[in-house]
């Protein structure tokens, strides 16, 4: 597998998430695929492919989104930052730490889209973005990683040696 | 934290800001619409492979609330027969149809671009839906959005050459001067993150009940008058509180639109030419 490979995903990933994903709703919300590929490529193949896949994804995203270009990049933006989080190997499983972090990236990705809102004059009511939006969004996020994550992981040769869990 | 992964956030982050400010001055534009353009056929039919798998999965997991849908829709069917078999009978009450009608228009003056929805936003923020019709087919920003049964679905919001964003009225930003057609009682209908709808500022005094209809008032000239939004279906008085809570369900199913119609006719009144 190599960044090709990686881009093509993220393609697909975006296309598929403002073509799909909004039929498939989980907890009264729409799963978000672009976020859950690139944290579950973190974690199946490491740090040195996301931090290139998250600026592609965040522009790809911006050039079909109704948002101006570059805020769908702001917002995935944290996720290279994360990516350390992941080098940290604080636990002894590679899922358990993306299942936290898809949940952190969806509740940063989702509140940059809120300030922005706030930004540039409209009203958001926090409290009630928080427990309809933001919360299922990071539960449904988490669902959808485990199934991605393991795709892309038997997909990659050099990892099926490795135990998820240990 | 590696300074390596600090500086890649930063370029990150100035590329964003670039591109929002390029965005700004819509230096961008023509690479979004030809995105678009390229994009709007592969998710159109992405869309139409993986609707029947959808709605497969979507009943199975909403059997119950589906179940309780048609038990209502069934209540509502037996009310709206014998409502309307009243309405033939009452000369009166046909006029008032028929002065509804005149209000509405017969839609003679008006011109509509018929659209074809190929994309939804990616973030569950903002409730908008992607058209592929735009400046070249003569859409402009804030122009009403309808269903082709000719019920209000939201506004135009942002306009490229080919293709245009529609912010729905289930979306928090959205907001329709409205009134409800049996008290004529005003109010603002307005989204919310849940993707609910609600009248907001209706008077405690005012009349209002279940089943009314909630059409777009006029006011303030952003929207033309008497267009459907959607009926009441929920209403709540407080004692202590100066606005009743009005629940408002749109006539259109959002999650389900494939074509729209985008009334050209109608502008704004701040967007007009003199």
């Amino acid at each position: 597998m190599n960044y090709a490979i990686g881009v093509f995903a993220v393609l697909v990933a975006v296309i598929s998430q403002v073509a799909i994903m909004p039929a498939f709703s989980v907890f009264g919300v729409q799963p978000n695929l672009v976020i859950v590929l690139l944290v579950a490529w973190m974690a199946a193949r490491g740090r040195q492919e996301a931090l290139v896949l998250i600026p592609i994804a965040g522009f790809t995203q911006g050039l079909l989104d109704s948002q101006p270009l570059g805020l769908a990049m702001l917002a995935l933006a944290p996720l290279t930052l994360m990516t350390d989080f992941r080098e940290l190997r604080l636990v002894d499983s590679e899922i358990l730490p993306a299942i936290a972090l898809t949940m952190a990236a969806t509740v940063v990705y989702e509140s940059t889209i809120m300030v922005t809102l706030v930004l540039t004059g409209e009203s958001v009511t926090w409290l009630a973005s928080v427990t309809n939006v933001l919360v299922p969004a990071a539960m449904a996020n988490a669902l959808l990683l485990i199934p991605v994550y393991w795709l892309i992981r038997i997909s990659s040769l050099d990892l099926r040696q490795r135990p998820a869990f240990g | 934290m590696q300074v390596r992964t600090r500086t890649w956030f930063g370029f990150v982050v100035l590329a964003s800001v670039l591109f929002l400010a390029a965005s700004r001055v819509a230096l961008l534009d023509p690479l979004e619409n030809a995105a678009l353009s390229v994009a709007a056929p592969i998710e159109s039919g992405l869309r139409s492979a993986t609707r029947p798998v959808a709605d497969f999965i979507n009943n199975i997991t909403d059997i119950n609330r589906l179940s309780n849908e048609n038990v209502s829709l069934r209540e509502e069917n037996e009310r709206l027969t014998a409502e309307n078999a009243l309405l033939t009978e009452a000369e009166q009450e046909l006029r008032d149809l028929q002065g509804f009608l005149e209000l509405r228009g017969i839609r003679e003056g008006d011109s509509f671009v018929q659209a074809d929805v190929f994309g939804t936003g990616p973030s569950n923020t903002l409730q908008v839906i992607a058209i592929n019709r735009g400046s070249r087919d003569g859409i402009a920003e804030n122009m009403l959005v309808l269903s082709p049964q000719g019920s209000v679905i939201g506004t135009i919001s942002r306009v490229l050459a080919d293709a245009a964003w529609v912010t729905l009225v289930t979306d928090q930003t959205s907001a329709i001067s409205a009134l409800i057609q049996e008290s004529r009682a005003q109010g603002v209908v307005a989204g919310s993150a849940d993707g609910t709808l609600d009248m907001e500022f209706v008077e405690e005094t005012a009349d209002v009940k279940e089943g009314d209809l909630v059409l777009t008032s006029g006011l303030g000239g952003d929207h033309p008058p008497g267009e459907l939004i959607g009926r009441v279906i929920e209403v709540e008085r407080a004692p202590q509180q100066l606005f009743q809570e009005v629940r408002v369900q749109p006539l259109a199913d959002l999650t389900r639109l494939e074509t729209v119609l985008v009334l050209s006719s109608f502008m704004p009144q701040d967007q007009a030419t003199p």
